[in-house]
């Protein structure tokens, strides 16, 4: 096997690690600090993916579209919060029902409001030659989008007021609340944050996933899996699984078909399972 | 993560309280008619129901009986939801994938072989069971062997789903004279065709409704007769608390699988006969919009209530009849995302769960008698009948030991090389300060933690790694420091369900816990729920079910805690009393309490042993009080 192809695999399953760990990682924020699944992740992420569309359509440029995505999905976000997720705290099977009806109503809602078929916006046409092959460039550039936002995320929860309250009402709720966290504001900024996550995760990936009313689906498989193999430690599990899983599928994909990419996930998915029945950083002693 | 969601909204509908025979004997006839038909309200409705079905086919407009007929199927598969979630306590989002499997297997056969006898049924059906049972198996292997959580378990089974939507869209086989084509589906699968030979021919939709009707209600008292029974009474167990119908002897892995491919089962054969009814099968079957269907049906109708399902899926599917099917247009999947919302929210107990929860209000509260309860009279001479009895079936009492067990939990060593072998004869005590690592000790010993070094021994056989059950199979009987009882289940319910993990009969069953019951003075406490008894009754109930194992080795942890002086008094001479016939280890604050026991102290400090001796000279050992009162070195 010559080397520009071994390096071009490489480096485009990396890209798909990071696109996947992009997509992940508001799903894991939810889940490792408020202990619940939001199974309407991928629909959260739809919505970003069209409000940066509709920005883009009124003249706005690409770049100033993505924060626009964010804000109205950790908007939608919050209110869910309110109206649904509060209601439901310490009832984790209901919970996931709940976002699994406001799932599939989200779904149904863009299909009426924008149909099933919209047009993408164009790859920014940057692209990277390795020997005889080349690569698009902004996949490439996801490897580094994807570190960004995982930094962002550790030093928002480990380096600012608000992470540390948020990790102190998850972990010992009833203390966090003795000594004046308000736990279900927390919690509300939590799942915005979450949800917007999602949003900047599908304006972001807007050039290469364009926007439809199914495209939360393409992810969600994934990224659920991902963050339940993850367990309790749930950033750097998910960076890690992410990248192993999302990065393992990748090649195997390349090297053979797509759907023997799709049956390795599903199947180192379950064999992980299998050792770490709750999820492989369910013994670390670290927390984030 | 707390697991039992459903604490007693458990419908009594759905879990006949009592075995009648035994409720005759103890209670006498003083049960109203209402209550009767109340306990019995799984089997009367149900046959009410399927008369009535049958005997509107006799009238009812084809079209109408065409349409019923997809409700009744849809019940059965939400009876299949509810046998795992309702009562086993795991939300499974891959039901539809068993029924979706179910459907195509039983209907590919179908295809196949119909031909040969005619009759349609006699293929599809048990092959689509078969099918959906081997399914469900293997992936309710793959998560409850491993011992998954249940988030895992619930995230496992909706991949599964989706995985299979996307898998079957561009899967194309030809088996035989049937055709698999990808999203253009299976066509051409025969419909219900009741009688035998060349000659017969299919039903028309009212003979299709009725033939659904009667299989359909055949397993739905097939489902009720299982899970009014010990089956049944074992997965209540699992969902109230897995630990301790794992610490009672029960391998509870076996019945999680067990149940779970009954619920496979149940959906494949419902899939099959949605493949007869429509004729027709694509891979919408294994769609979102299909899955959520479900639980909305289950909760519509009542959680755990088994019956609910059906009333669930006539409710929607009458209600989206009425409405005129096309009125909500192409909205449909809308509507049902915010209905599954909204039932979450607001509607807990379904229809049957709410009408049960108004009549159980009409009847006398079972629970009166728990507030009247006396204090308990231990009598030594049925303690030790028991006891001897016990040791007639399950051998001498053995002796438990460890040797250097060592466990850590990051920095924290609650387990630091403690090497002790307790013997039979009298009781040995185990002391300390909090944080001592006592508890943790027994749970090493029984498995709830397990070691990362040296050994435990139960009698002859070394017992390291051995899952929990399998502990108490060898004989070992504990009671954590919080009492652990089955909360929805009554008094008796949760000694006789103790005394059948070791007998494995019934009728033995009744009699162990019979006696216990005589023994602890709760006879008139028999049908209260074990939740409306006092920390100090929960206690007793506690011990008692560890006596109805008949342990050869007996693990006390805080027995004394919420009781009474008096009754710390009889719990004294019952543990004295134990130590004759078992091994007897109590871990216990009540210096009082210890000193009575007249035993051997060891105190822990650390999670070494510190000290040991009788309690008359640990009481003038200064280190000892040293590290109780957190004075000098020691400390």
């Amino acid at each position: 096997m010559e080397l520009d192809y071994l390096a071009t695999v490489l480096l485009s399953s990396l890209s798909s690690a990071s696109i996947l760990l992009i997509a992940t990682i508001g799903l894991a924020v939810v889940f490792g600090l408020m202990g619940v699944i939001n199974l309407a992740h991928g629909e959260f992420l739809m919505i970003g993916g069209y409000a940066a569309l509709t920005a883009t359509r009124y003249g706005v440029p690409f770049i100033f579209a993505i924060p626009i995505a964010v804000l109205v999905t950790m908007a939608i976000g919050a209110a869910v919060e309110v109206l649904i997720i509060r209601r439901l705290y310490g009832r984790l099977f209901d919970t996931m029902l709940a976002t699994w009806g406001l799932s599939i109503a989200f779904y149904q809602l863009a299909v009426m409001i924008f149909g099933t078929v919209t047009p993408g916006i164009g790859m920014p046409q940057y692209s990277l030659k390795i020997g005889n092959y080349s690569l698009a460039g902004y996949p490439l550039l996801m490897i580094g989008v994807a570190m960004l936002a995982t930094l962002f995320v550790y030093v928002l929860m480990t380096h600012t007021v608000y992470g540390m309250k948020a990790r102190a009402a998850i972990q010992m709720p009833e203390m966090a609340r003795a000594i004046g966290i308000e736990s279900y504001r927390v919690n509300t900024l939590t799942f915005a944050i979450g949800c917007g996550l999602a949003g900047f995760a599908g304006a972001v990936l807007l050039p290469i996933v364009p926007a439809t009313p199914s495209m939360g689906f393409a992810f969600v498989i994934k990224a659920f899996l991902t963050v339940v193999v993850a367990g309790p430690v749930t950033l750097t599990g998910s960076a890690l699984t992410a990248i192993g899983l999302g990065g393992g599928a990748s090649m195997t994909a390349s090297f053979m078909t797509s759907v023997a990419g799709d049956a390795f996930f599903f199947l180192i998915t379950a064999f992980l399972l299998w050792l770490y029945p709750l999820g492989i950083t369910a013994r670390w002693r670290s927390k984030m | 993560m707390n697991l039992s969601l459903k604490e007693p909204r458990i419908s009594t509908l759905a879990i006949p309280a009592q075995d009648q025979v035994r409720t005759a004997q103890e209670v006498g006839c003083d049960m109203g008619l209402s209550e009767k038909i109340y306990r019995n309200a799984g089997l009367i409705f149900p046959l009410l129901a399927t008369g009535g079905a049958l005997t509107a086919a006799g009238f009812i407009d084809p079209y109408l009986a065409y349409v019923a007929t997809s409700w009744v199927i849809f019940g059965l598969l939400g009876l299949s939801l509810d046998l795992v979630w309702g009562r086993g306590g795991l939300l499974s989002l891959g039901q539809t994938a068993f029924y979706g499997l179910g459907g195509y297997f039983g209907s590919i056969i179908a295809i196949n072989m119909a031909p040969l006898t005619g009759n349609t049924l006699v293929w599809s059906l048990p092959a689509g069971a078969i099918f959906g049972a081997a399914s469900a198996g293997a992936l309710g292997s793959i998560i409850f062997l491993a011992r998954m959580g249940p988030l895992q378990a619930t995230i496992l089974s909706y991949t599964f789903t989706l995985l299979l939507w996307s898998l079957t869209q561009s899967f194309k086989i030809t088996i035989g004279h049937a055709v698999v084509g990808g999203d253009n589906g299976l066509s051409n699968i025969p419909g219900v065709v009741p009688g035998f030979g060349q000659g017969a021919e299919s039903a028309g939709p009212v003979g299709v409704f009725v033939t659904v009707v009667i299989v359909s209600a055949a397993i739905y008292f097939l489902c009720w007769w299982l899970m009014r029974g010990t089956f049944g009474r074992v997965i209540d167990c699992i969902r109230i608390d897995p630990q301790k119908t794992e610490l009672l002897g029960y391998d509870i892995r076996k019945y999680q699988v067990a149940s779970f491919s009954l619920a496979g089962a149940i959906a494949g054969l419902a899939g099959a006969m949605f493949g007869a009814w429509a004729n027709y099968l694509n891979p919408s079957i294994f769609s979102v919009q299909e899955a959520l269907l479900v639980p909305i049906y289950v909760l519509v109708g009542g959680l755990g209530t088994l019956a609910g399902a059906f009333v669930g899926a006539f409710a929607i599917g009458g209600l989206s009849y009425y409405l005129g099917g096309g009125a909500v247009g192409g909205q449909t999947t809308l509507i049902l995302g915010i209905v599954l919302i909204l039932l979450v929210l607001f509607l807990k107990n379904g229809l049957v769960g709410a009408v049960g929860e108004l009549w159980r209000r009409t009847l006398p509260d079972p629970n009166a008698a728990a507030r009247d309860a006396g204090a308990v009279l231990i009598d030594p001479a049925v303690l030790e009948g028991i006891l001897v009895e016990a040791e007639e079936q399950a051998g001498p009492a053995k002796r438990l030991a460890t040797v250097d067990l060592y466990k850590h939990f990051g920095g924290v060593i609650p387990v630091n090389k403690v090497a002790r072998t307790f013997e039979p004869g009298r009781p040995y005590s185990l002391i300390g300060p909090n944080g001592a690592g006592k508890s943790s000790y027994l749970k090493v010993c029984v498995g709830i933690y397990m070691p990362e070094a040296g050994s435990v021994t139960v009698g002859d056989v070394d017992a390291t790694n051995a899952p929990i059950f399998e502990r108490v199979r060898q004989g070992i009987g504990v009671k954590n420091q919080k009492p652990q009882i089955f909360g929805e289940l009554t008094v008796d319910e949760n000694l006789s369900i103790a005394a059948f993990a070791r007998t494995r009969d019934r009728q033995a069953a009744a009699d162990v816990s019979r006696r216990i019951l005589a023994m602890l003075g709760f006879e008139r406490q028999a049908k209260v729920q074990a939740s409306a008894l006092s920390h100090g009754q929960q206690q007793w109930l506690d011990i008692g079910m560890v006596l109805c194992l008949a342990p050869r080795v007996v693990l006390l942890d805080e027995p004394a805690a919420g009781m009474t002086n008096e009754e710390t008094r009889e719990l004294s001479s019952l543990v004295r009393t134990l130590a004759r016939h078992t091994t007897v280890i109590v871990v216990e604050h009540d210096m009082e309490f210890v000193r009575t026991l007249e035993g051997h102290v060891t105190v822990l400090h650390q999670g070494q042993v510190f000290a040991e001796g009788d309690i008359a000279a640990l009481r003038t050992d200064d280190r000892v009080l040293d590290i109780y009162l957190g004075r000098r070195e020691h400390v």
